[in-house]
């Protein structure tokens, strides 16, 4: 990964490694989430079993998909 | 989250204000393009005058709420940094489930406390997913020249500023 060097000989990572890497970590603070609300509502609607195991899997796609994104942006405005 | 020097001042609530609309927007913007163009009538330009149309309706609605929230947030967190005259998690947890809890102060307490706990487990989580980096990354934040004598700078990445997205 190329870096360039900030001024006190410190590693600065790149506009674009940031907002990979806010994007990565939104997507694990979304899958984590989306693992817990997703499991209270597939519940709550009546899944059981493997379609359960569907739902929840689903959901965790979903909002990983959606808190990486915006936290891409977050990171992208802010460099 | 008040730690860096630019924003030990009560600016940094505006400035996150600004921060969340920004991204609420720009993020509602893209989502709404693509769900606008799936629901729009056959044909590529009833699909792009969808998607512009709900672009125009939807996108701002998000940015509003996402700065409320953001607004609200770095206000409680500001304050309570002041109160408790330090800094750690728990600061961003506690202010995340206070925010909801206001936000949802019109729809009655079962509303606020659950709310509460959602705002509560997700800052919470970030806050993890946070200190995880941090000791992941293991190398200083670019705070000051107080590194410059390090002996041979490590080719990690400083994600100094990983917390000024809420």
């Amino acid at each position: 990964m190329p870096v360039a060097m900030g001024p006190y000989g410190q590693a600065q990572p790149s506009c674009f490694d940031r907002v990979k890497m806010g994007f990565m970590m939104g997507f694990a603070v979304g899958m984590a989430a989306g693992a817990m609300f997703g499991t209270f509502s597939c519940l709550r609607i009546g899944m059981r079993g493997r379609e359960l195991m569907g739902g929840v899997g689903k959901t965790m796609m979903q909002s990983g998909g959606t808190f990486g994104t915006f936290m891409a942006i977050g990171m992208g405005i802010r460099c | 989250m008040c730690v860096s020097p630019r924003s030990s001042s009560p600016w940094r609530i505006v400035d996150d204000c600004g921060g969340a609309f920004t991204m609420g927007a720009i993020g509602g913007g893209i989502f709404q393009a693509v769900k606008g163009f799936r629901n729009s009538p056959a044909g590529m330009n009833h699909r792009l005058r969808g998607s512009m149309t709900a672009i125009r309706t939807r996108a701002p609605q998000l940015g509003g709420s996402f700065a409320v929230w953001g607004g609200l947030f770095s206000t409680i967190d500001c304050g309570l940094v002041h109160v408790r005259g330090k800094e750690d998690p728990w600061n961003s947890i506690t202010s995340g489930a206070l925010t909801g809890a206001i936000l949802a102060a019109r729809n009655g307490p079962v509303a606020m406390v659950g709310s509460a706990a959602m705002g509560g487990i997700l800052l919470a989580l970030i806050e993890g997913a946070g200190i995880m980096l941090t000791r992941f990354a293991s190398s200083q934040f670019p705070t000051g020249p107080q590194f410059a004598e390090e002996p041979a700078p490590v080719p990690a990445p400083s994600f100094g500023d990983y917390r000024q997205y809420q």
